[in-house]
C-alpha cells in the first residue's frame, strides 16, 4: 500500500537501483496475441524450463513476458537485453540453443536473426532494424521493458508519477497544459482533446463519468494488453481534472487477455491504493469498471458505445447534446479513445511544451498505425505526426512483397478512403488526411498493389459497411444497399455511363444525412477511387474488362499453347474438369464450364496460364 | 335458366394478337346458359358500349359477362351501361383477359385462349350466382382517430380536421413528433426536420377539431368502418395538469430518472427446469435487478451455453428486470449472440479488411468445404459452428481464424492443419 507520492518516488527508486545492479541477460518475449497465436506462450514455458534445466541462476538470466512489440509479422519475437539482440521466428525446437549459445556463451544465432528484405543484409541489434529505426515510439517503447501483470514494473519506469504529480495541480491547470500540448482525439474525430475537457469541467452536475473507448481493433488491443497501466493512470488524471469519481473501460469481449489484464491492473492498483478511496492521500477518490461489448464496428461510435455501457444495443442516437452534456445515464461524460488516455501521462510529466515539439503544426505528438496489407514488414508503429506515406510504406514497411507496383493504401479502417501512388508525399497528420478524402479513422493502414482491382476494394468495404450498419436512419441502410447493387453491377460487366453519377449523388447523400460518423464516412472508399481511379471504373464500364483482373465476369484464362509443357497439373487440379489435354501436349480451357476460381494459374509452374 | 350474354373485346391487337378469337367464340357460345356471344374491336369504344346496352335489351339478357382489361379500368363503364339499359349493374361481371390471359403469355397464343377460356368460365359460373343489390344509404360516425404521433400521424390529423372532422391523435410518447424531430437533416434534400415540424405540432395543438391524446395507448378497438368503439388508456401523470406548465424542472429532479418502468414482473421461472437454473443462476445473480448489466449478462450465458436458449432471454429479462422485448432487441442485435444451438467448437473466420486482402474468403470458402457447412451453420453432429467476424485485432497474422478462444494464422490452400487437434476435424 502506497500511501503518499514520497512512498511512491521511493518504491520506483528501489525499483530502478536493483535493475541497474542487475549484470544479468533479460529475455523478453513478446507474449501479445499475435506472437501467442504463433506460439510465444509455449516458448515461454521452455525457456523457463531449459533455464531450469542448466541451473542458471536469476543472476545470470531472467524472462521476462511482455506486450506487443509491434513486428507482429515476425512473431515470435524475443529481445535479449541489454544488448538488444532481436530474434525473430523462433520455432519451440530453438529454444536450447538460444540458451547454450546466446546466454551462455554469447553467441548470435544466425538462423534467427531479421533478414532485411529490402538490402538482404542480417540485421542483429533492434535498433539497426528498419521497421523500428524511423519509428518514435514514445508510448510503445515501454511494452518491450514491462511485465503488463505486474504493477512494480510500471511504477519501476516512472509509472504514476504523472498522477502524483498532477494531484498536486489545480484541476484547471492540468487542462490547459493538455490543451498546450495540442492533443487531439486519437478516436478518429481530432477534436481537441483539452476542449473536450474544459467543456466536462464546466458542466455544474455532482455526477460525471469518464470512459475509455477500448473497442478498437489492432491498437486498442496491444495497449490494453501490453501497458494497461498507462491507461488507468491516464483516465484516473482525466477524472480528477473534470470531477469524475467513475470511469468505464469498454473492451470487446473477444478479447480476452485484454480483459484479465485490465482486472489485473485495477486489482493490483487498488491494492497498491492509486485506485480506490483517498488516492495518494490527495482526498480523490476513484473507481474503474470494466464493461464488455459485443465487438460491433457501431460499437466504437461514441453514443452507440454508451448505449452498450447503459446495457442497450449498440445504436447510436442524434447528437445535438454532446456527451460532455448528457452523456452515459444523461451525465456530463468524457469519453476518450484509448491511446489518447496513454499519451495524458507523457503529456503531464514531460510537459506540453516536449509534447507539442513533436508531430506537425496542428497535428502534435505521435500517432500508432496498424501497418498491413501488401508490405514487407506489417505490424503495429508508432510514428511522429506528419510523417510522409512514403517513409511509412518504404522505410518502416520495407516497401512492396515481391517487388510489386504500389497502387493504393487505405487510411483510417473499411471507412476511409485510398489514397493513390500520386500522394504518397501526403503527410500523415488530422487535416492533411481530411484533405486527401480520407480519414484518421481507426489508423488501419492497408497497402494494395496492382493485383488489387480498385472497384472490387471499394465493393469490398461498403459491403462490410452496409453489414455493420446497425438501420437506424435511412440514407445509411438503404443508401448503402443501393450503392453495393450499383457496384456489383459494375463488377459483373453490367455497368452503364450514368451509373458514376449515381454513385456520386448517393455518396453525396449518404455523407451529409447519415446520422453518424459510420455513416457519414461509409462512402469515402467510393468517393476516393472516383476520384483517383475513374479510369478502373470507365474500364470495367465502357471495355468491360478489369485491369487488375480481379472482378471474374469481366475476366478470362487462357492456356498459352507454346508455353504449355503438358504437365497436367492444372487438369487435375481443376474443381470442374474444364481443362483437358493429353499428357505433354498443350491443354486447353473450355470457358462454358471454367468457374474462374484461378487454380490453374495458381499452380501452373511456367506461367503459361494467361488472365485476360 | 337465365339467359347470359358474353362480350368479347379485341382491345385492338392487344387481345385477338395472342388470344384467338374465333376459337375462344365458339368454346364459350357452347357453356350452359350463355345464350349470346359477341365480339367487338374496341368495347369501350362509345359503339361498343352501345352494342352492350342494346344487346341486353334485344335478347333479353339477365347477366352479363364483358372479357377484357382489368375491371379496375372498365367494370364501372359496363356496369353504368347495364344499368341504363334496365339491368341491375350487380349482374354484370368483368373477364379480364388481357392483363391475365394475352398480355403475360404473349408468346404463346394457344395458351393464351385456353387461359381466356377458363377465366371467362369462372365469371359465368359467377354471374349465375350474383343477386341483384339495391344501393342503400346509412349514417356514420364523422369522426377519425390517428394512432401514432410521428410525422405521418400529425399530417393525416391536420388534413382530417381541415376537412372539417373532428379528430383524436393518440400517441403513446409525453409528445408528438416521433422520430423525426430528432433527425439533424432529412435525405435527400438535407431539409431541416425542425424546421418542418415544430410549426405542424403546434397547428395539433390549435387545431380545434383535433383533440391531443399525448402520453397515452389504445388497450381496446372494436366496430367497423363508421362504427368503431376504441378505449384509450392515458398513462397516469403523477401531477396536475391544469397547473402544469411544462418547466421540465420536475424530471431533472427525480432521483429515479431514466429508469424502466416495470408495470408487472412476470415469473417465467417458476415453469422452469431446476438443473436450467443452477446453470443459468451463476451469471445472472451477482446483477439481479441492473437492467443496465444486460449485455455483459448475455455475453456470460451466450459463452456458458454457446447460444441463448429461449428460457435463458426469459430468465434474464425476470431477473434483471428487463422487458422482454429489450432482451431480445440486444440479443438480435448483436451477432455474437446466437438464439440457435451452436456446436461444441465454434470457428470464427476474421473477415476484417487486412485479413480480406491476404485471401480471408478464400480461407472462409475451404473451411466451408472441410466442414460441409455455410457461413453461420452448425454441423450436423453438433461438432462445429462456423462464423465470419469481424477484425480481431491480429492483423499481421492474416487471415486470422479463431477456434473457440485461440487464434490461428491459416493457410488459404490448406485449412486443414487447423483441424488436426480436434481429432482430425469431421467425417470429411
Amino acid at each position: 500500500m502506497i500511501k503518499n507520492s514520497q512512498q511512491l518516488n521511493a518504491f520506483a527508486k528501489e525499483i530502478q537501483t536493483k535493475k541497474e545492479k542487475y549484470k544479468g541477460k533479460t529475455i523478453a518475449i513478446c507474449n501479445g496475441s499475435s506472437c501467442r497465436a504463433l506460439g510465444a506462450d509455449k516458448i515461454t514455458q521452455l525457456i523457463r524450463d531449459e533455464i531450469k534445466k542448466h541451473n542458471l541462476d536469476v543472476d545470470v538470466v531472467n524472462v521476462l513476458t511482455t506486450g506487443c512489440h509491434g513486428f507482429c509479422e515476425r512473431g515470435p519475437l524475443m529481445i535479449i537485453q541489454p544488448e538488444e539482440i532481436f530474434y525473430q521466428k523462433i520455432k519451440p525446437e530453438d529454444v536450447p540453443e538460444i540458451i547454450t549459445e546466446t546466454i551462455i556463451d554469447d553467441r548470435i544465432i544466425d538462423k534467427l536473426i531479421y533478414n532485411d528484405p529490402k538490402t538482404k543484409k542480417k540485421i542483429v541489434y533492434k535498433p539497426d532494424i528498419s521497421f523500428y529505426k524511423k519509428q518514435m515510439r514514445l508510448l510503445f517503447e515501454s511494452n518491450e521493458h514491462i511485465n503488463p501483470k505486474k504493477i512494480d514494473d510500471y511504477i519501476g519506469i516512472g509509472g504514476y508519477s504523472a498522477l502524483a504529480k498532477a494531484l498536486t495541480m489545480e484541476p484547471e491547470a492540468i487542462i490547459e497544459e493538455i490543451l498546450k500540448a495540442g492533443l487531439r482525439g486519437r478516436g478518429g474525430g481530432g477534436f481537441l482533446t483539452g476542449w473536450k475537457w474544459k467543456f466536462c469541467r464546466n458542466e455544474k452536475n455532482d455526477t460525471k463519468y469518464v470512459i475509455c473507448n477500448a473497442a478498437g481493433a489492432f491498437i486498442a488491443r496491444s495497449i490494453s494488453e501490453g501497458n494497461p497501466h498507462s491507461v488507468i493512470e491516464g483516465m484516473i488524471i482525466g477524472a480528477y481534472a473534470i470531477g469524475a469519481y467513475k470511469g468505464y473501460i469498454y473492451v470487446r469481449h473477444g478479447y480476452p487477455l485484454a480483459i484479465e489484464n485490465f482486472n489485473l491492473a485495477i486489482e493490483s492498483a487498488k491494492e497498491f491504493g492509486i485506485l480506490g478511496q483517498n488516492i495518494l492521500e490527495s482526498g480523490f477518490d476513484f473507481e474503474i469498471v470494466i464493461s464488455r461489448g459485443c465487438g460491433e464496428f457501431i460499437a466504437g461510435e461514441s453514443s452507440a458505445l454508451i448505449a452498450s455501457i447503459e446495457g442497450k444495443a449498440a445504436i447510436p442516437r442524434p447528437k445535438h447534446i454532446h456527451a460532455t452534456e448528457k452523456g452515459l445515464w444523461n451525465r456530463p461524460t468524457l469519453l476518450n479513445n484509448i491511446e489518447t488516455w496513454a499519451n495524458i501521462p507523457f503529456i503531464i510529466n514531460r510537459g506540453a511544451d516536449c509534447y507539442a515539439s513533436v508531430g506537425s503544426e496542428k497535428s502534435k505528438g505521435t500517432k500508432i498505425f496498424s501497418l498491413v496489407g501488401k508490405v514487407n514488414s506489417t505490424g503495429l508503429i508508432e510514428v511522429p505526426m506528419g510523417i510522409t506515406l512514403r517513409e511509412v510504406i518504404f522505410d518502416i514497411g520495407g516497401g512492396m512483397i515481391n517487388g510489386k507496383k504500389f497502387k493504393a493504401v487505405q487510411i483510417g479502417g473499411p471507412s476511409g478512403g485510398l489514397v493513390p501512388e500520386s500522394l504518397l508525399d501526403l503527410h500523415l497528420d488530422f487535416d492533411s488526411l481530411k484533405e486527401a478524402g480520407t480519414i484518421m479513422g481507426s489508423s488501419e493502414m492497408i497497402v494494395f498493389d496492382e493485383d488489387n482491382c480498385m472497384v472490387d476494394t471499394a465493393k469490398f468495404f461498403i459491403k462490410y459497411l452496409m453489414d455493420e450498419s446497425c438501420g437506424k436512419c435511412t440514407p445509411c441502410r438503404e443508401g448503402l444497399v443501393q450503392m453495393h447493387d450499383i457496384l456489383c453491377q459494375i463488377t459483373d460487366g453490367k455497368g452503364r455511363e450514368e451509373h458514376l453519377d449515381m454513385l456520386q449523388e448517393l455518396a453525396w447523400g449518404i455523407a451529409n444525412t447519415s446520422l453518424c460518423q459510420l455513416g457519414k464516412s461509409a462512402p469515402n472508399p467510393v468517393l476516393s477511387t472516383l476520384k483517383y481511379f475513374k479510369d478502373e471504373y470507365e474500364t470495367h464500364i465502357r471495355d468491360k474488362k478489369c485491369p487488375a483482373g480481379v472482378c471474374k465476369a469481366l475476366i478470362e484464362y487462357i492456356i498459352d499453347s507454346e508455353k504449355c509443357i503438358g504437365c497436367t497439373l492444372c487438369a487435375k487440379r481443376c474443381p470442374v474438369n474444364a481443362i483437358s489435354g493429353e499428357k505433354k501436349n498443350p491443354h486447353e480451357i473450355d470457358p462454358m464450364i471454367c468457374i474462374k476460381c484461378g487454380i490453374c494459374y495458381e499452380v501452373c509452374p511456367v506461367n503459361a496460364v494467361e488472365r485476360k | 335458366m337465365s339467359r347470359i350474354g358474353v362480350f368479347i373485346c379485341h382491345c385492338g391487337h392487344n387481345i385477338s394478337g395472342a388470344v384467338d378469337i374465333d376459337a375462344l367464340k365458339k368454346k364459350v357460345a357452347q357453356i350452359p346458359d350463355v345464350t349470346f356471344v359477341i365480339d367487338n374491336p374496341y368495347l369501350c369504344s362509345t359503339p361498343g358500349q352501345e352494342l352492350v346496352g342494346d344487346m341486353i335489351k334485344e335478347h333479353q339478357l339477365d347477366a352479363v359477362v364483358t372479357s377484357h382489361c382489368s375491371p379496375t379500368l372498365h367494370e364501372r363503364t359496363f356496369r353504368n351501361v347495364a344499368a341504363n339499359s334496365g339491368l341491375n349493374p350487380y349482374k354484370l361481371e368483368v373477364a379480364n383477359i388481357r392483363e391475365q390471359a394475352s398480355w403475360p403469355h404473349w408468346h404463346q397464343p394457344d395458351l393464351a385462349t385456353k387461359k381466356a377460356f377458363i377465366i371467362i368460365c369462372e365469371s359465368v359460373a359467377k354471374v349465375k350466382r350474383n343477386m341483384a343489390l339495391e344501393e342503400t344509404s346509412v349514417p356514420i360516425t364523422n369522426r377519425a382517430m390517428v394512432i401514432g404521433g410521428g410525422v405521418a400521424g400529425i399530417q393525416t390529423a391536420l388534413d382530417i380536421a381541415d376537412g372539417g372532422h373532428k379528430v383524436y391523435l393518440v400517441e403513446q410518447d409525453s409528445t408528438i413528433g416521433g422520430k423525426m424531430i430528432q433527425l439533424s437533416e432529412t435525405f435527400p434534400t438535407l431539409d431541416c426536420p425542425q424546421c418542418i415540424m415544430t410549426p405542424k405540432m403546434t397547428d395539433v395543438a390549435n387545431h380545434p377539431n383535433i383533440e391531443l391524446l399525448s402520453y397515452s395507448e389504445l388497450d381496446e378497438l372494436e366496430g367497423y368502418i363508421g362504427n368503431f368503439k376504441a378505449k384509450v388508456r392515458r398513462k397516469a401523470r403523477y401531477i396536475n395538469e391544469e397547473k402544469c406548465t411544462g418547466c421540465n424542472d420536475c424530471t431533472q429532479e427525480c432521483p429515479i430518472y431514466n429508469q424502466p418502468m416495470i408495470r408487472y414482473a412476470p415469473k417465467y421461472s417458476e415453469f422452469m427446469d431446476k438443473e436450467f437454473i443452477e446453470k443459468i443462476e451463476p451469471c445472472v445473480t451477482p446483477y439481479v435487478g441492473q437492467s443496465s448489466a444486460l449485455v455483459q449478462v448475455l455475453l456470460d450465458v451466450n459463452m456458458k451455453f454457446n447460444y441463448l436458449p429461449q428460457d435463458a432471454i426469459k430468465y434474464v429479462s425476470e431477473k434483471l428486470r428487463v422487458p422482454l422485448s429489450k432482451v431480445y432487441e440486444v440479443a438480435t442485435f448483436h451477432n455474437v449472440f446466437s438464439l440457435e444451438p451452436r456446436g461444441e467448437h465454434i470457428v470464427g473466420v476474421c473477415v476484417g479488411t487486412a485479413c480480406c486482402t491476404k485471401g480471408a474468403l478464400k480461407v472462409l470458402e475451404e473451411i466451408e468445404k472441410l466442414l460441409g457447412i455455410k457461413s453461420g451453420e452448425t454441423t450436423q453432429d453438433y461438432k462445429y459452428s462456423l462464423m465470419e467476424v469481424n477484425c480481431l485485432g491480429c492483423c499481421a497474422l492474416a487471415p486470422v481464424v479463431t477456434i473457440d478462444d485461440e487464434y490461428f494464422h491459416a493457410d488459404p490452400s490448406d485449412v486443414n492443419p487447423l483441424f488436426d487437434r480436434y481429432e482430425g476435424g469431421s467425417d470429411q
